[in-house]
């Protein structure tokens, strides 16, 4: 009978420990596999420890889980954590009072938290202007070239460091029959990261960071130059525009008509399993022209991790403790071999190297060693209003260039023109 | 209104007030916040707002985006409403005219009513896919097809798939109508006008004529905003933002890009829209009904 | 005059081949493997994979992405049986409240005399103004702030506030001919049992014809779901479509197969609705917007 009781006694006690695990929220836009990289993480973390228990949902692309976290948070349902992209930055870290800054909700929980731990090009992007970190970096990227090892050894070209390079090479590929270029990203790859790599200022006031910017860069000489290029390239049949979605551009690779292409970092996984052909990475090309010296390292890619204020405090203890196990080494090292995405904090890249994984798999380096080269005033990152909005402004106008509806020069008008305004109203809307 | 009717209890207000509450809350509401957020500028997080008066209007009004988006919109509502009742239009007098498999027909004309809008768009998408969609190449054969990056191609396809999914409704309000003709008036213009396509000219056509003015209205309302979800799978407004519809921008300003302020002035734009096409159904309707 | 009729066959047939080619298509193509369809494209001809596409859908046992093909234990596709389930409670939870409050709101406007009416008239019918997804963000906010995010009625009520099924049955009663309210009156019928014994028998073909149309229209509802629930037990048909697309912006391949299939699934119960009950359905859609 005691015993019976104390059976009783003891599963009651059970019950209530496991009804007692602090249930968080986190809204992802990781879809397919990377999606089910996240819920083995997740799970690898519930299965961790008892106290807390995290649910991760699917909300679709990175600007619908930025929408329904602000729907939610506007009407006071706002999950624990949410993932915001790049081009998001901007809108989250402004809003002063949402969020719990990063490196505030991991002291105040008792959680060492040092970003001189985290590799440079990942520590700057998601931090204010006094370079304390609002974000904690995910699935960091970085514009990459792969090539189709083959196409360019029949050629007999290497994988061209500079445009300069690429200019020579394109017209012996073309030769053989392909096309010797396409990529995914118009506003990332040819805008952002064309700035980053040339070190040229996005915007005024320090690219965004001291304050809400007026003036957008786009509209240079150098920049313009390069899409003079490209569309001459374009007519020659050296570049291939297949349309503004990331897969458009992406299949021409793989079925073989496109030699080289540039995707992300974080494509690398995926790539593997879709072609049936041997491709190398390569870092993002750069014009000598514009940096004789060399090349400075790229904006990062990707999306961060914020956690919303206004939640109970055992919750913000159980986010500080997934944040932990999210960028312990073997956690980081997990992902970054998963999905190509590179790890964020240095004990996990060493952790890469010690345990050999480029010695097998060189060009999973390529990414992380990119966003490893030189520092300059340009490229910590830019934060910039309605960013979204417009990027959709140079996705329209690049799909008018190359398709001859307006030049060059009438493109960045526009462009210009038209994030400008953008940029004001953002301004006006923070009430700065 | 009916002459004869209930005298005045509280039964009425019992037997409205479920219906009024739902739209009251889910409504007017809603609605009013909009006509209020489009007066302000406010952060995306409703953290700050400032009082901007027509500001929004003027910013929307003034943007060479919206103008195009706003001719986008009229040239795409009338190249498919006179696509959609035309094909309709055609079927259906030629199901009407046939005596043997006039049934088997209409189901299968029919039933693409009930086919969701976005499932329409998804397998248009999948359909002129360049690598996997046999329209592709089969355009191909005759121009230089790529709805990815030609504007032109990109709306024509979208059309196509707009047209498709509206068919239907005007084949069964159409094939309604011609039925509804009285068969004395058919026997006298069969006797009168020996030609089929002059008897369809000069008789049925007038007759018809209510039944495609309802029509016209219903396939506008259909190309500003049925057709969203079609957008949204097939171009999401590219290439070049040539295939934006009005209600596509409010949306993607305002959901997306998340300017409320924007947005909202967008939206009411939009209701005044709607209200001059309510008003024109509307007069038309009771007309219809009191001859 | 024998040349004119096998014309329009063949005009009648070319409109059929016009509607159908797509949705058959879809479904031949969902009966070969996803590495077949992404590498020879869409097919005519039926393969013979049918049973292990649609079993991989309707039990979520097959992942939607190629790319994880064998990759992972885990998977989070939902299965199609549950998105089939919750469809099917939008569509007839959409349908029936839809019915039932417009019923008794137009009764009201239509038959009895009281001073607001027309106001409250005008009230409900401003409501075909302004479709759900240009004031959704305001119309989120509500419903968040009454709790009821992640639930059915979240999912439901909002999209009721719209008076289309009240325009038609206002048309339908005002339709009624006069001597059924004199003979009710003659009766000493009140006004509930006038309802219950008169007017609801004869609405009866009216009430089948606006559940199909309804139905039609809840099944096929397409943003707000997406928005309201944040939990996979409510994911429906279309949602799954809309992720479908998601997957391609983001520069996957879907499995192919399944995506089809999805569609065709998604497409089959309302269109067995509308071509099973189509007398009612097509007396309903000419006959109330008169």
């Amino acid at each position: 009978m005691i015993r019976f009781v104390s059976t009783l006694a003891a599963t009651a006690l059970l019950a209530t420990t496991a009804q007692a695990a602090t249930e968080i929220t986190w809204w992802h836009a990781m879809g397919g596999k990377l999606g089910e990289t996240v819920n083995s993480i997740v799970g690898e973390f519930n299965e961790s420890q008892n106290a807390c228990q995290l649910n991760a949902t699917y909300k679709g692309g990175y600007e619908e889980t930025m929408t329904a976290g602000i729907a939610a948070f506007r009407a006071k349902q706002a999950p624990n954590i949410i993932q915001i992209f790049d081009a998001g930055s901007a809108t989250i870290i402004s809003a002063k009072g949402a969020v719990t800054p990063v490196a505030d909700l991991m002291t105040e929980n008792g959680v060492a938290f040092d970003k001189e731990d985290y590799i440079p090009g990942v520590r700057t992007f998601y931090a204010d202007s006094d370079g304390k970190m609002i974000g904690m970096p995910f699935n960091s990227s970085t514009p990459v070239m792969y090539y189709n090892k083959a196409a360019l050894a029949e050629a007999g070209v290497e994988p061209p460091k500079t445009w300069e390079e690429f200019e020579i090479a394109a017209p012996k590929l073309a030769e053989k029959g392909y096309i010797a270029l396409s990529q995914s990203h118009g506003p990332w790859i040819w805008s952002e990261n064309f700035m980053s790599r040339h070190n040229l200022p996005m915007s005024d006031r320090n690219n965004g960071f001291d304050g809400p910017a007026t003036k957008i860069g786009y509209n240079n000489e150098d920049l313009r130059m390069h899409f003079h290029k490209l569309k001459e390239w374009k007519d020659k049949g050296w570049y291939g525009h297949y349309g503004a979605k990331w897969d458009d551009n992406k299949v021409p690779f793989e079925k073989k008509e496109v030699a080289m292409w540039i995707g992300s970092s974080g494509s690398f996984g995926g790539l593997k399993d879709t072609t049936d052909f041997a491709f190398g990475t390569a870092g993002l090309p750069y014009w000598k022209s514009i940096v004789p010296g060399e090349p400075l390292h790229t904006f990062i890619g990707g999306a961060a991790l914020f956690t919303f204020a206004g939640h109970e405090k055992a919750q913000n203890e159980c986010v500080a403790q997934f944040f932990t196990h999210l960028t312990k080494p073997e956690t980081q090292y997990f992902w970054h071999k998963e999905t190509g995405y590179v790890p964020v904090t240095k004990a996990a890249y060493d952790l890469a190297k010690t345990d050999g994984y480029y010695d097998r798999e060189p060009d999973a380096e390529v990414g992380i060693l990119q966003l490893s080269e030189a520092s300059a005033e340009w490229n910590k990152g830019y934060r910039l209003g309605f960013y979204p909005q417009i990027r959709e402004v140079l996705y329209r106008e690049y799909d008018k260039i190359f398709n001859g509806d307006v030049t060059v020069e009438e493109a960045f008008n526009t462009i210009e023109e038209e994030s400008n305004e953008l940029l004001a109203r953002f301004a006006k809307t923070t009430g700065m | 209104m009916k002459r004869n009717q209930f005298g005045h209890s509280p039964l009425p207000y019992l037997l409205i007030a479920p219906q009024l509450l739902i739209i009251l809350i889910f409504f007017v509401w809603p609605a009013v916040q909009s006509v209020r957020l489009s007066f302000f500028l406010e952060d995306p997080w409703g953290l700050s707002r400032s009082f901007v008066g027509f500001d929004n209007y003027t910013s929307v009004l003034s943007n060479s985006q919206y103008h195009s988006t706003a001719l986008f919109t009229l040239f795409f509502s009338a190249v498919v409403t006179v696509l959609a009742l035309g094909v309709a239009l055609l079927l259906a007098v030629k199901a009407d005219g046939i005596i043997r498999g006039a049934k088997t027909y209409r189901v299968l004309l029919i039933w693409a009513y009930a086919v969701a809008p976005a499932v329409a768009g998804m397998i248009g998408l999948f359909l002129a896919n360049q690598h996997i969609g046999p329209l592709f190449p089969l355009f191909n054969l005759l121009w230089d097809f790529d709805n990815k990056t030609d504007s032109a191609d990109a709306t024509f396809w979208l059309t196509l798939v707009c047209v498709w999914k509206q068919v239907s409704v005007n084949f069964v309000y159409f094939l309604a109508g011609l039925q509804g003709i009285p068969r004395s008036v058919r026997e006298a213009a069969a006797l009168d006008c020996q030609s089929g396509f002059r008897r369809f000219w000069t008789v049925t056509f007038p007759l018809l004529a209510p039944t495609g003015f309802f029509l016209m209205v219903i396939n506008i309302t259909y190309a500003f905003f049925d057709t969203f979800p079609i957008i949204d799978t097939l171009t999401r407004g590219r290439p070049g933002g040539s295939t934006f519809t009005l209600v596509y921008k409010v949306y993607k300003d305002g959901f997306l890009g998340a300017d409320l302020g924007g947005s909202s002035a967008q939206s009411v734009i939009l209701m005044v829209v709607v209200m001059l096409l309510t008003i024109v159904q509307f007069r038309f309707i009771e007309r219809k009904i009191h001859y | 005059m024998k040349r004119g009729v096998i014309i329009d066959h063949a005009i009648l047939i070319l409109g059929v081949l016009f509607l159908i080619t797509p949705l058959w298509m879809a479904f031949a193509s969902s009966t070969y493997t996803a590495q077949e369809i992404a590498r020879d494209g869409m097919r005519f001809v039926l393969g013979d994979n049918f049973i292990g596409t649609w079993g991989d859908l309707l039990t979520g046992a097959g992942s939607m992405f190629t790319e994880s093909e064998g990759k992972t234990g885990e998977v989070t596709a939902v299965s199609g049986l549950l998105m089939l389930k919750n469809s099917l409670i939008l569509g007839l939870g959409f349908a029936i409240g839809k019915i039932a409050i417009s019923m008794l709101a137009a009764y009201a406007i239509v038959y009895f005399r009281f001073p607001a009416g027309p106001f409250f008239f005008w009230i409900i019918f401003s409501s075909l103004l302004l479709p759900l997804e240009v004031r959704i963000i305001p119309s989120y906010e509500i419903v968040a702030g009454l709790g009821l995010v992640n639930s059915y009625t979240g999912l439901i009520l909002p999209l009721i506030a719209s008076a289309t099924a009240t325009f038609f049955f206002r048309q339908f009663y005002k339709q009624i001919p006069e001597e059924m309210i004199e003979a009710a009156r003659l009766d000493n019928a009140g006004p509930i049992r006038f309802f219950i014994d008169i007017l609801f028998p004869l609405s009866k073909t009216m009430i089948a014809a606006i559940f199909i149309i309804m139905f039609v229209v809840g099944w096929n509802q397409y943003l707000w779901p997406i928005l309201m629930t944040t939990d996979k037990e409510f994911n429906t048909l279309l949602m799954g479509i809309k992720n479908i697309i998601y997957i391609m912006d983001d520069g996957k391949t879907p499995a192919y197969n399944q995506a089809f299939a999805l569609a065709v699934l998604s497409v089959i119960p309302p269109v067995l609705i509308v071509v099973l009950f189509q007398s009612w359905f097509v007396k309903g859609l000419t006959e109330s917007d008169k």
